[in-house]
């Protein structure tokens, strides 16, 4: 644990210092993201019709469900390629269950990718299982391109753990 | 992971250097709050959320990151109460002691106010609530003047988010009560932020300054102890058969009498320090080494064995323990004067 602790702070240290070159190019980043999240409430009519509506999280539990969205727009003149969103889940949240089961997702913290079907993971005595929505660690969006002015909307629904 | 510090974040390399990172941030995030995902993450906690993009432009690779939304766990009001006590617990008029745990299902610290209600529908007889006692050495027993009794309000301390308590609940039962009879005692948990329709919030009341919100249990829990009324008696009869001088029966000087006690205990429970006494009656004289128990010859000293005689002071045998279903017999022989 001490090593891993150690290795883990020389990680953030690094991440820290780098950023400031990633920054600088953001300032002419021709792309704006923005992101929100919203608490999921489901309630129910005198009918007994359900009823979801999408509100901001004012009181939020284990096992609520959140949505978690990314706008972006392309607000420079040129198009851009290879638009790839990584989105790390947040520790106290899992992928909800209803996922769109094409959502590229990673269940190793991002070194490989593919949708939640394809994906298995390692136990420690070395065998593996099939991955499920718990393990999802990333979602990722990739567009091969988009228009100057083209904007949309990326987002995944999670629940509190 | 380890690999992470060779990445040197120049020119076209960034794309790379970025997407490790997150790698290791995350994993580390992941791993680090596991122990707390079992039953729910902590009051308190932060949910973050950043996405990043990666594209290229007529310029090259360029990343970008959005904004980082947060929103703050509250806390969620849940407790269970569940009788620790195998079965019935066999009582006697006097002192009976039900045993229960109180568990802290909600996602934060949280104290319970506890109210035993002993007038149960359906009781043969109701019990009075002597006190309310915490485990506090953690053994599982009562044990008076070391478990700590609750002063009213009953009210635990601040029990962790899943931490369990054990709790006593010390009755008197009334005399007048017949074997069998039942008693039920139900102990009620209530969070003492307050109690009500799951989803009822207080606004502030939580961790943080958060809201506490009342989760499935309604923020109250309920159990019920019973008690089995097993009163044990004894039931001590006395017998006499005479031998005269002359073979016959009759009751003249010289007749030998002897005296069979039987002791049948009876009831479901056990009794401590069961002696069995008997003086030598009047005009009669105490038969020395005569003092049997269950067919084995005791002496007359006190002190060697259970047993000790004299004519004056009469016969006693210590059995000591007893339980419900035992029987024993004690025999003493007399000459009448």
């Amino acid at each position: 644990m001490n090593i891993f602790q150690k290795a883990l702070a020389t990680a953030l240290f690094v991440a820290t210092a780098s950023m400031a070159g990633p920054a600088l190019a953001q300032e002419a980043s021709p792309v704006s993201l923005s992101g929100d999240v919203k608490a999921v409430v489901t309630s129910f009519d005198a009918e007994g019709n359900q009823s979801v509506e999408l509100v901001e999280p004012s009181t939020i539990v284990p096992g609520d469900r959140l949505i978690f969205g990314t706008d972006y727009a392309n607000t420079g003149d040129e198009p851009v390629k290879n638009f790839v969103v990584t989105n790390p889940l947040p520790g106290p949240v899992r992928l909800a269950p209803d996922a769109d089961a094409e959502l590229v997702v990673s269940v190793d913290g991002g070194k490989s990718w593919g949708t939640l079907s394809g994906l298995a993971v390692t136990l420690e005595d070395g065998s593996t299982r099939s991955a499920t929505h718990q393990d999802v660690t990333h979602v990722r969006w990739t567009l091969a391109e988009i228009a100057p002015g083209e904007n949309g909307r990326l987002e995944y629904p999670a629940i509190i753990r | 992971m380890l690999t992470i510090t060779a990445y040197v974040p120049i020119g076209m390399d960034t794309q790379k250097l970025i997407s490790s990172l997150f790698a290791t941030t995350v994993l580390a995030t992941f791993t680090l709050s596991a122990p707390a995902l079992a039953e729910g993450v902590d009051a308190g906690t932060l949910i973050e959320n950043t996405a990043s993009a990666t594209f290229e432009d007529g310029e090259g690779s360029k990343t970008v990151d959005s904004n980082t939304v947060t929103v703050r766990v509250d806390e969620m009001l849940d407790v269970t109460v569940t009788s620790q006590d195998s079965g019935p617990v066999a009582a006697a008029p006097g002192e009976a002691v039900l045993t229960y745990e109180v568990t802290n299902q909600g996602n934060g610290p949280e104290a319970f106010t506890l109210t035993a209600n002993p007038a149960v529908a359906g009781n043969d007889f109701d019990t009075t609530i002597t006190a309310i006692a915490v485990d506090t050495n953690g053994n599982g027993v009562y044990d008076d003047g070391v478990d700590e009794i609750l002063t009213g309000p009953e009210t635990t301390a601040e029990l962790a988010a899943d931490e369990a308590l054990t709790v006593f609940v010390i009755v008197a039962v009334p005399g007048g009560v017949a074997d069998d009879d039942t008693s039920d005692i139900e102990l009620l948990a209530e969070a003492v932020t307050g109690t009500g329709a799951p989803g009822t919030s207080f606004a502030g009341a939580g961790v943080d300054g958060g809201d506490a919100i009342v989760g499935a249990t309604g923020a109250d829990g309920t159990a019920t102890g019973s008690l089995l009324i097993g009163i044990t008696t004894v039931d001590l009869t006395k017998a006499v058969s005479l031998v005269d001088p002359f073979g016959g029966t009759s009751a003249v000087p010289g007749t030998v009498a002897t005296f069979t006690l039987t002791a049948e205990v009876i009831g479901d429970g056990s009794l401590d320090n069961l002696v069995i006494t008997d003086g030598i009656p009047d005009d009669t004289t105490y038969v020395d080494g005569s003092l049997m128990f269950d067919g084995a010859t005791l002496t007359d000293a006190s002190g060697d064995d259970a047993g000790e005689a004299s004519d004056a002071a009469g016969i006693s045998v210590d059995i000591g323990t007893v339980n419900g279903g035992d029987t024993f017999e004690v025999t003493f022989d007399v000459t009448i004067d």
